[in-house]
């Protein structure tokens, strides 16, 4: 047979197992819910769930034993804050405790008794704040305006004592080096927008991962043998095998790699900085890494719902190696090592940078790099393995064959 | 069960290295060195002792001069620094002069942890900064110590950080992700084990062993189990409260009353969605997605409270979300269990759900045919 006529009955095998598993994908329902509802679904819910961003009016309880104009001064300066609201007044510390033993209070102020006359007296006086250190979002709001509250109230003092004649220079005795903090990127430090493009990703990889091994699962199942290549004279070779499976992953894929990463936050109108080409750039080599990182995955599992077992609960890790929850700087060089297995390490990382903090394609190189590098790695493991399983599955039809014509 | 080596993968295993991964890898407790860049037009030596004393804070570590904003903007689009600090041309000059120059911080705040870290910093050091001219200038005229500081700080904040003065990220987050993927693991192996009686069929020797009463089969079941998850349970409370340390205010019986109640009320929920849906694959994909969206739910990293209300409402059908709660009440702040009364009795009647149940899951041993 010529070389032309090979490849030819080459693609027409692809093809065929190509269909075959995309008939397998939407007959299965476990497959169906894995690679169309939960895709569908989950950014959805997730978006929902921090969609509202930021934590405001945390409720707090003050404790005021000063009684004095000052004082007062000062909680309705907290209170009028955005982050903090104040519940209530009570009586003493006890009281206090006790509301916030009750859910019902995250933080005390206490104003000491003696807060008033040791401002008059020129002397330093004390804020004493206690936090509920269980939610860090409302110990950040409940110190912080604290913090900003005193600071300006400290400065309004300064002004009055500094004895300088001009509004100009009161400011400036006040503050003589000013500043300004510039939070870029996601400037009001929404936890939707910090999050949810790091978890859109992890979604993508982690469902076709799950996809993939239950269909495998369920061929493997319907094999007498166990095995994961079926008896039929198109499965003859490799790469017909590994190009027609994922031929149909790729399809599904892409369709649900646009869901995700155009259509989902521009629902909930996240930040979505991220340039069409740039995009389609990213998401080639992170799909291929998927899609052969799933199908080398799904060679180890014996039945089809052993890989839920084994992908479902390394989600969260996956989440924490992406290095946004906790600095990737931090993170201890074995679990960066380890890191690198996962497509999704560097296709979220590169993706929230695109998307949230609009770099360009330029500044990510060594992700994409990365990306490829796995895609190719991944597509040679898949390669020797389905290379195994032809190997087994061969070994079966023999002996089958053998069974069968001695018992003839 | 010996037998499939999923169990021991998924009963020891994988909780372990889940139990090491977490509190490995947040074991600095707080990020520390955080790579930050400067650009500073002025280089004096004011501006340069701001420098040095940006980069002696615990997080954040000099790393880059750059010298342009625009250059450094991109050096954080690139992810080799977090924040940048900007000190433009004449600023010492203004300083002197009292003119009020002022400086700028950019931190990324995509990344909220390091970017409120960082900023934090660099409030600090302005804030020095700015004293740092009052307070040569007071002391030349002959202040006292505390009149300066009187004077540029009048209302002092004394923070009570309780339960967690350190600020420690691990005993933060660890004290919920790691029960939380244990729960995951309770939730699946209880849904897989009763599907692969049924996909084996061997569900009817099975109730066979327990003279068809499925209640009896039941607990004998997941007893066993039990005792398993509540091993690992009491040893990964050792480990982080004893060996690591992390604070804690709850009494031993305290913990391991949560530790039963993890245990059973993931079994219950476990036991409870097999039942709904007898079916292999169904259950465990069911109690996945669960398990997974329970994470947030659990409302410990974005509190519950700012969330909508009807996920507020949702949350409560969420054994992790209970579990955190009774947790953070009773164990971290250490109040009695009376204000937590609520969750517990969620716990409990997650526990119990498996009541409603039971009689479909015979029937599903007894008559269910397993398709693939």
């Amino acid at each position: 047979m010529s070389i032309f006529h090979r490849i030819i009955s080459g693609i027409q095998d692809a093809a065929y197992i190509w269909r075959q598993e995309m008939k397998q994908a939407f007959k299965d329902e476990g497959v169906l819910i894995f690679f169309i509802i939960v895709p569908l679904i989950y950014p959805l819910l997730y978006s929902w769930i921090y969609n509202n961003e930021v934590v405001h009016e945390v409720p707090v309880v003050v404790v005021d034993d000063c009684h004095s104009g000052l004082s007062r001064e000062l909680v309705r300066k907290l209170d009028a804050s955005a982050d903090v609201k104040v519940l209530c007044h009570a009586a003493d510390m006890d009281e206090a405790r006790s509301l916030v033993s009750r859910q019902l209070a995250k933080g005390i102020y206490y104003i000491p008794s003696d807060f008033a006359i040791r401002l008059n007296r020129m002397e330093q006086a004390t804020l004493s704040v206690y936090c509920d250190m269980s939610l860090m979002l409302a110990y950040k709001a409940i110190y912080q305006t604290a913090v900003n509250v005193t600071q300006y109230m400290g400065a309004e003092m300064q002004k009055k004592l500094s004895g300088k004649y001009t509004v100009r220079e009161e400011q400036i005795a006040a503050r003589p080096l000013d500043f300004q903090d510039v939070p870029i990127f996601n400037p009001q430090g929404g936890y939707g927008t910090f999050v949810i493009p790091a978890v859109l990703m992890l979604i993508f990889q982690q469902t076709l991962v799950l996809g993939i091994g239950l269909a495998a699962g369920t061929v493997r199942e319907k094999s007498h043998y166990g095995d994961l290549v079926p008896m039929h004279p198109a499965y003859g070779g490799i790469y017909r095998i590994v190009f027609g499976k994922s031929l149909c992953y790729i399809m599904i894929y892409a369709v649900m790699g646009a869901y995700l990463t155009l259509v989902v936050p521009r629902i909930f109108s996240f930040v979505a900085m991220v340039k069409g080409m740039d995009l389609l750039c990213l998401m080639i080599p992170y799909l291929l890494a998927c899609v052969f990182f799933g199908m080398t995955v799904s060679c180890l599992v014996r039945y089809r719902e052993n890989v839920m077992l084994l992908m479902v609960f390394i989600s969260l890790p996956l989440l924490f190696m992406v290095g946004i929850s906790w600095p990737q700087s931090a993170i201890p060089g074995v679990w960066q090592g380890v890191s690198w297995l996962f497509p999704s390490t560097f296709g979220a990382r590169a993706y929230v940078r695109m998307n949230t903090m609009g770099a360009t394609l330029g500044d990510v190189t060594t992700e994409v790099r990365a990306l490829w590098i796995q895609a190719a790695f991944y597509f040679g493991v898949t390669c020797l393995v389905y290379g195994h399983q032809l190997r087994e599955a061969r070994r079966h039809a023999a002996e089958a064959l053998a069974a069968v014509t001695n018992a003839d | 069960m010996l037998h499939n080596p999923m169990y021991g993968c998924c009963m020891v295993v994988f909780p372990i290295l889940a139990m090491i991964f977490f509190t490995s890898l947040m074991d600095e407790g707080l990020p520390e060195d955080m790579p930050v860049g400067v650009v500073d037009l002025d280089n004096t030596t004011t501006s340069r002792s701001l420098i040095r004393r940006l980069d002696g804070f615990q997080s954040s570590k000099v790393v880059a001069h750059y010298t342009s904003v625009a250059e450094a903007r991109r050096a954080i689009q690139e992810n080799q620094i977090y924040a940048f600090l900007y000190i433009p041309k004449g600023t010492t000059d203004d300083l002197l002069a009292s003119r009020q120059p002022m400086i700028s911080y950019y931190y990324n705040l995509a990344s909220i942890m390091s970017g409120s870290l960082l900023m934090k910093d660099l409030k600090t050091i302005s804030t020095l900064g700015s004293a740092g001219v009052g307070q040569a200038t007071m002391r030349a005229k002959g202040y006292t110590q505390e009149q300066i500081m009187a004077f540029l700080q009048p209302i002092r904040i004394d923070l009570h950080q309780v339960g967690n003065p350190y600020t420690n990220y691990n005993s933060y987050l660890s004290t919920v992700f790691v029960p939380g993927i244990m729960m995951l693991f309770i939730f699946m192996i209880s849904a897989y084990s009763l599907g692969m009686e049924l996909k084996f069929n061997t569900g009817k020797e099975w109730l066979a062993m327990a003279d068809n009463r499925i209640v009896v089969a039941i607990i004998g079941k997941f007893l066993t189990q039990a005792l398993i998850w509540l091993a690992l349970i009491f040893f990964y409370e050792f480990y982080v409260f004893s060996i690591l340390g992390f604070p804690h205010q709850g009494s031993v019986a305290m913990l391991i009353l949560l530790a039963v109640l993890e245990v059973f009320a993931a079994q219950g929920f476990g036991i409870f969605a097999f039942g709904l849906m007898p079916s292999l694959r169904m259950s465990l994909s069911v109690c996945s997605l669960w398990a997974v969206l329970s994470m947030s739910m659990a409302g410990s990293a974005f509190p519950v409270m700012g969330m909508d209300g009807a996920l507020q409402s949702l949350s409560w059908l969420f054994p992790l979300r209970h579990y955190y709660m009774v947790y953070q009440i009773c164990v971290f702040n250490g109040f009695p269990l009376l204000e937590a009364w609520f969750h517990f009795v969620a716990m409990v009647g997650f526990t119990l759900l498996p009541w409603f149940v039971v009689s479909k899951i015979k029937n599903a041993m007894l008559t269910y045919v397993y398709i693939p």
